[in-house]
């Protein structure tokens, strides 16, 4: 298999997934520090999921539309979203696309086919559905992604969309990033049975992969994208990869969480992947220490220029409610800021 | 008002391909009020469709339908079963462009059935407006005969925005009136003035039209009666100007009494001219109570309530 991929040629492709990788790792602890002290006010951490969402990624394509949920960051970097995009979310400022309105992590870049990540869990995977009617009825290229963690797979639009899906025959690619928990809630608490396994009782095939294993997930899902792409119908992708961090930067795991996957450990994405990475000889020990400090440099000088820029201006708060301002937005805004 | 509907849909189906009708039973069966029947005959499954029994898919899919280029007409068979998909509407729909900083945005109209006078008990007669009023992000409309219905119709699908499109199925097959089949707007936001008078305003909507007409008309009342037409955004100088000529004013609504739309319109009023008014505004609305079976005709405000409140604000002082 591995070497099936390097004699396609790919050996680019897997570099640029692994650098994609470590940039995101680095830019994860850089604003996990960060909200320590206290220059950012929240985040859920992606560390482990990095090489299950750009093990899919490495398929997807510039007109692919993606609904993706909290945790997916590394692969919009992966898909060529600018950093600085990002990091302007995290802040909240004025140059962040959604205007300082989200909280963290609720990152959104519609010019790279990102769309906009909502708070209550799922919410997105209708909404996929219908933009990938859209698609074929227009005759778009492209298929759509939409992606969740095991608890999501718990809540009615799961069961919605998956449905819908199945039913219109729709190019849609479940992507369900199974990292063990849902806060505290583990899994198999969650559900009586494996998430992949639920393809079936809608009619799409589903898959289980190693989310730990980069190379292992680009392999065991080109089939599905293929199935996606070639427009017969959606399917059901289930990628484990144990969650390494805290929910989120204002819950304490240690509560709930014994076995917890530390960075630099064997079972941590990133160490599997370079190691499989410099067997196969796609890159040596030397420019994996490169790719790091690079990161790091370069995640660190952005991190404090864009600190600089300042907040939202103060009527960015009105604006955006409607396409034109109501009188009540505009008798509002009066009251609390003053007419301009 | 169904036929008023259907045409309208028909015309503006054959104008513009992006515009998607999906619902329970709207296809081959028309839907259960007729206001869709013969569309799917016309313009085939795939502009049509036939859902599955799952309204937050049918609102989630047509946000998403939205969002990449289409125009998509949901329908929601009563209001009442609405709220499983009241999260994909207040969370999804009412802000998508707010927290895309203005990037994604969500044009479609939402239409369902509301509003009681079917004998259809607790789960086919609610007036929910309240809930959606209440929400950022979305404009709610609400016709009260085949004309505004065809123009208020029309605009909506002109809306850069999300309507909710309030239907009062009370109405869907009385008031017989002339309609143009050439296209016409009824704007957003404005409210009309069906009857004028200097001694009082009765502010009303939807299915309390034809009751306060009558109760107007049966006793000669020299009243302003406005219907407003478009409850978000309120048509707020309409509301005013009228208030302020008479200073005693009434509102009627359908829907329960607490948090109603008569609640925020008698706040506005006050707000803005209390010193015009002679009299207690007051409401007539539904009682805060469950929809009932049997006893529907109490439920419903009628002539002789409404007169009550009339006599009492003409005879304040
Ligand atoms: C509908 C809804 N209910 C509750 C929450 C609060 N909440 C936020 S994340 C979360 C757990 C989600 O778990 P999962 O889907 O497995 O994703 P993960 O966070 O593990 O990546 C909960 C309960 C929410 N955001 N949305």
């Amino acid at each position: 298999m591995s070497e099936e991929i390097i004699e396609h040629g790919e050996k680019e492709r897997l570099i640029r997934g692994f650098g994609a990788m470590v940039l995101a790792r680095t830019l994860d602890n850089k604003i996990m520090t960060a909200q320590r002290q206290g220059r950012v006010g929240f985040f859920t951490p992606t560390s482990g999921q990095e090489a299950a969402q750009i093990g899919l990624s490495m398929h997807l394509r510039k007109e692919d539309i993606i609904y993706q949920y909290y945790r997916d960051m590394p692969m919009m970097l992966h898909m060529g979203v600018p950093v600085d995009i990002i990091i302007n979310q995290i802040y909240g400022n004025s140059s962040d696309i959604a205007k300082g309105r989200q909280m963290p992590s609720h990152l959104l870049a519609r010019n790279y086919n990102f769309m906009s990540v909502p708070s209550p869990v799922a919410t997105n995977l209708p909404l996929a559905v219908g933009t990938a009617y859209a698609n074929r009825y227009l005759k778009k290229q492209g298929i759509v992604v939409a992606s969740f963690g095991d608890g999501s797979s718990s809540t009615p639009d799961f069961h919605a969309a998956m449905n819908l899906a199945a039913v219109y025959n729709l190019p849609v690619i479940f992507f369900c990033e199974n990292n063990g928990l849902a806060i505290s809630l583990p899994t198999e608490k969650q559900t009586k049975v494996e998430i992949w396994k639920k393809a079936e009782a809608y009619g799409m095939p589903g898959i289980l992969v190693n989310g730990s294993d980069m190379i292992d997930t680009y392999e065991k899902t080109r089939e599905m994208v293929e199935y996606v792409r070639e427009g017969k119908g959606p399917v059901l992708i289930e990628a484990r990869c144990p969650r390494m961090g805290p929910h989120s930067t204002s819950d304490d795991p240690t509560k709930y969480l014994t076995d917890i996957v530390k960075e630099g450990s064997d079972r941590d994405p990133l160490v599997i992947t370079q190691k499989r990475l410099i067997e196969m000889g796609i890159i040596t020990e030397q420019v994996a220490t490169k790719m790091r400090e690079d990161s790091q440099n370069f995640i660190t000088s952005r991190f404090d220029e864009l600190e600089k820029v300042p907040p939202p201006s103060p009527e960015t708060l009105f604006d955006d409610v409607y396409d034109e301002h109501t009188w009540i937005i505009d008798e509002e805004r009066g009251d609390i800021i003053g007419r301009n | 008002m169904v036929q008023s509907l259907n045409r309208t849909l028909d015309m503006k189906m054959a104008e513009d391909s992006s515009i998607i009708l999906l619902g329970e039973d709207i296809g081959k069966d028309g839907g259960v009020f007729r206001v869709t029947e013969g569309l799917q005959a016309k313009y085939g499954e795939e502009r049509v469709l036939d859902t599955p029994l799952v309204e937050l898919g049918i609102v989630g899919m047509a946000i998403g339908m939205s969002i990449n280029g289409l125009k998509p007409i949901p329908e929601i068979q009563f209001q009442d079963f609405i709220f499983t998909a009241f999260d994909q509407i207040v969370n999804q729909m009412a802000k998508m462009r707010y927290r895309s900083g203005g990037t994604i945005t969500v044009p479609l109209v939402l239409r369902t059935p509301y509003g009681g006078g079917i004998r259809g008990g607790l789960y086919h007669s609610q007036s929910g407006e309240s809930y959606f009023v209440h929400t950022a992000g979305l404009k709610v409309v609400t016709p009260s005969n085949p004309y505004d219905a065809k123009g208020l119709l029309s605009s909506s699908l002109d809306s850069k925005d999300p309507v909710i499109f309030l239907e009062p199925k009370r109405l869907y097959r009385s008031g017989k009136m002339e309609v143009p089949d050439a296209d016409i707007k009824v704007p957003l936001g404005k409210a009309k003035l069906l009857h004028e008078g200097d001694s009082v305003s009765i502010i009303t909507y939807g299915s309390m039209v034809p009751t306060v007409m009558k109760t107007v008309t049966e006793n000669s009342l020299d009243a302003d009666v406005l219907d407003l037409r478009t409850l978000s955004p309120l048509d707020r100088d309409a509301i005013i100007s009228s208030a302020r000529k008479t200073g005693r004013v009434v509102i009627v609504h359908e829907a329960p009494r607490t948090l109603g739309m008569g609640a925020e319109i008698s706040a506005l009023i006050s707000e803005s001219s209390i010193e015009y008014l002679y009299a207690p505004i007051l409401r007539v609305t539904g009682p805060d109570v469950p929809f009932p079976y049997r006893l529907e005709d109490l439920y419903l405000p009628n002539t002789s309530r409404i007169l009550r409140a009339v006599n009492r604000v003409l005879e304040f002082r």
